[in-house]
């Protein structure tokens, strides 16, 4: 089935804006779309900065606040604390902050900073994850931690930098580690008490996997044990699929769909097999934890094409009718369109260069491999892999969707690789990689950009060129301006219809995070987001850091100027008219 | 998610042969014997060491027994403490040729927890607080010898502490 003309019902989000952000992609559905519209293309050019606030934390400022009950609430990089600031005072004074007890040992096991993807509001508590390993429910009026629940091992490398998310009763987290060897999960916590009340694993035996032969049907796959059989030598026991990206729920279908990240190590010869369900999205019931369906978008990942970016709940309008969609922007450079019932491929479509494949099976789900670009320590130094292992898109920086313009607006990079693959030793508590990959600029020099990406169509609408690698989620909203942040600092505002930079400004820090926006207490339209680079040490953040004077790095080659522009540091700050 | 070893220029492969395979087996949990015999008071001491950047309270430093790595200016051993370096994953952390990543970079002649060759045994032996795994169990004391020599033969850049940038070399990136 082809997705066919541009017409797009309304996705499933509630019709109501209550003018809040509750979640960390604003919806269940993960779009990351505000129907507010007091901010338009007529008068975004004024925006100002209203207030900022500095955490204090220099480690790199991924997430987005929360805006519930005219209260804001920020959770920092590792120490991880939770600021609730008044809305309804003048300069914002603090409600309250909670300071847990967070282990330094998790700064050097997360493999790629100290970061934190955010909390979520539900029923008046705040759900987030501390870098260690635990998981908290803390009561969002008086700060009182109300349960914090081991739920990670740092000895295996296990570190939580994802967002959780709740529905109904269950508190739903999973856990980083793809450089580590871990054996990667989902678990499911009772929303009371923080009891961990089940756990599916992301590969391994069906038994591990919560697979039940009567509800699990992926569509392009039959047969029991698909998450041991597809790794050769029971590769899976050290085969990493971490959960660090963010979650999506459809309430009809009553799933919750998620992305895996890479297998471990990063040596493909290791583990000979697809390596299901490594690179994946999986659909779950959240009472359960039972597992639905799954689809691999890179089997055998042979380029560190982790699928953890968020998939994006929106109905599509095919030549057959209808259809329940997600859409899903991959690290490996394509543009999904699945059956979100089914889990059924309907399109993928490349939105940036692409050379490690040709173009995917719509009749079997697999991807048409170019066979010069597979690596393994017997291939050598591989070279133009297109995209990078920084991705298509950083799974860590979410796009939004606007659905009364059936537009999807995502931060992209553009980077080729060479990949050259080595044998890699797993001994517990240490990275277990084994790859060299050096990037360059792909085509056209600049290094990333923000797109606006029509997907029916399956085509740019726009694009925003950026020197530096893109690296911020985006907001979409009523108004039809977009809001994203770049590594050099910039906090732009844009038309969404054109691609038009209607308002920028230059914040403290390179912005990784991404922007949320809300009513005040005076009726007012807000935007929110953290500046403070960091989330990828080589990349963002090597010579950019200041605050160690026994580490000094010299600068990367792609990026030499980088630190010209930025230097590490958190704050938040709230835009308004 | 996204870790890549030293992204610029002068990758250092990994030399994950048989050799080091016989060496990791030589060297883990045990001295060997055949190769690279350290003193025995300098293997089995225990690195119950001083501090030199540590300020003395009254200028009177506690007494505290001291090491002195045995291989110190033996290429076979730099050899050696390089493959370790690979094979027991530090680039994975360190970056390949110690050039820093999640952890800090070990090659521009500053340290977190000093220098000397004692300290640096003392960091790798029982790890440190950030993250750094305590080695000295999985490797025991020569071959943590091996990876000091390693890390203190790396060359040092010629000016650490000014970055300068020159507009006439260049736009942005």
């Amino acid at each position: 089935m082809q997705v066919s003309g541009p017409v797009w019902a309304a996705s499933s989000k509630a019709d109501v804006e209550d003018g809040q952000w509750s979640m960390p992609s604003k919806d269940y559905a993960a779009t990351r779309y505000s129907a507010l519209s007091q901010i338009t293309r007529s008068n975004a050019h004024g925006l100002h900065p209203v207030w900022t606030f500095s955490t204090g934390v220099l480690g790199g400022h991924e997430g987005q606040p929360l805006v519930v009950n005219d209260t804001l609430y920020v959770v920092t990089p590792w120490p991880n604390v939770l600021y609730a600031f008044d809305l309804a005072k003048d300069g914002y004074p603090l409600r309250w902050k909670y300071r847990p007890a967070v282990s330094p040992n998790a700064i050097g096991i997360a493999c790629c900073d100290s970061i934190n993807r955010g909390a979520f509001y539900s029923q008046g508590r705040i759900y987030y994850n501390l870098l260690d390993g635990h998981t908290v429910a803390v009561d969002a009026k008086t700060g009182r931690e109300l349960w914090n629940t081991q739920i990670a091992d740092m000895a295996a490398g296990e570190t939580t930098t994802m967002a959780p998310l709740v529905v109904k009763d269950r508190v739903i987290v999973g856990a980083a580690g793809g450089e580590f060897g871990i054996y990667g999960w989902v678990k499911g916590l009772d929303a009371s008490t923080g009891k961990i009340l089940w756990t599916g694993r992301n590969i391994g035996p069906d038994a591990d996997m919560l697979v039940h032969a009567d509800t699990f049907k992926p569509p392009y796959v039959e047969g029991p044990e698909q998450g041991a059989r597809s790794w050769e030598n029971a590769s899976w026991k050290t085969g990493g699929a971490p959960v660090w990206g963010w979650l999506s729920y459809d309430p009809e279908l009553d799933l919750v769909y998620y992305g895996t990240g890479n297998p471990s190590p990063y040596n493909a010869e290791q583990r000979i097999g697809d390596n299901k369900w490594t690179n994946s999205v999986l659909a779950r019931r959240p009472s359960d934890g039972a597992l639905i369906w799954a689809y691999q978008f890179t089997p055998h990942d042979n380029w560190d094409y982790d699928s953890t970016g968020p998939m994006i709940l929106a109905d599509v309008k095919t030549n057959g009718g209808a259809v329940k969609a997600l859409v899903h922007f991959d690290k490996n450079g394509f543009a999904y369109v699945l059956n979100r019932a089914t889990g059924k491929l309907l399109s993928a479509t490349p939105f940036v260069p692409v050379t490690w494949a040709k173009s995917v099976d719509l009749q079997t789900g697999k991807p048409v491999l170019d066979l010069s670009k597979q690596t393994g320590v017997s291939k050598g130094n591989v070279r133009g892999i297109c995209p990078s292992l920084e991705g298509g898109v950083s799974p860590a920086s979410p796009p939004a969707y606007s659905p009364h313009l059936g537009l999807f607006f995502t931060s992209t990079n553009n980077f080729c690789m060479d990949y050259e693959a080595t044998r890699s030793a797993y001994l517990k508590g240490t990275p277990y990689i084994g790859a060299n990959s050096p990037y360059s600029a792909g085509p056209g020099g600049h290094l990333g950009a923000l797109a606006a990406w029509d997907v029916a169509a399956a085509r740019k609408a726009w694009e925003i060129e950026e020197p530096y690698p893109s690296w911020s989620g985006v907001l979409a909203t009523a108004g039809d301006v977009v809001f994203y942040g770049t590594l050099d600092g910039w906090f732009k505002s844009v038309d969404a219809t054109s691609g038009k930079v209607l308002a920028k400004f230059k914040v403290g820090s390179g912005i990784v995070g991404n922007p949320i926006t809300f009513r005040g207490p005076d009726g007012k339209q807000y935007v929110a987001v953290f500046a403070g680079i960091g989330g990828d040490w080589a990349l963002l953040a090597g010579d950019a850091r200041s605050d160690d004077p026994a580490d000094v790095r010299a600068p990367m080659d792609m990026m030499k100027q980088i630190a010209r522009h930025t230097s590490q540091g958190g704050m938040v700050w709230i835009f308004g008219l | 998610m996204t870790l890549a070893i030293n992204t610029g220029v002068g990758t250092t492969a990994k030399l994950f042969s048989a050799a080091v395979i016989s060496l990791l087996s030589c060297m883990l949990l045990v001295s060997c014997s055949r190769h690279n015999a350290a003193p025995a008071a300098a293997a089995s001491q225990p690195p119950g060491i001083q501090y030199e950047a540590h300020i003395a309270a009254g200028d009177r430093p506690p007494t505290g027994s001291h090491l002195t790595n045995p291989f110190r200016n033996d290429p076979a051993t730099v050899k050696n403490g390089a493959a370790l370096f690979s094979a027991m994953n530090c680039d994975g952390c360190h970056g390949a040729d110690g050039s820093g990543w999640v952890g800090p970079s070990l090659a521009d002649g500053r340290w977190r927890y000093g220098g000397a060759d004692e300290e640096i045994f003392s960091s790798i032996y029982f790890g440190r607080p950030k993250g750094m795994p305590a080695f000295g169990g999985a490797l025991g004391s020569t071959a943590i010898w091996n990876i000091v020599a390693y890390l203190k033969s790396l060359p040092l850049p010629t000016n650490v502490p000014t970055e300068s940038w020159d507009d006439a070399n260049g736009a942005a990136p």
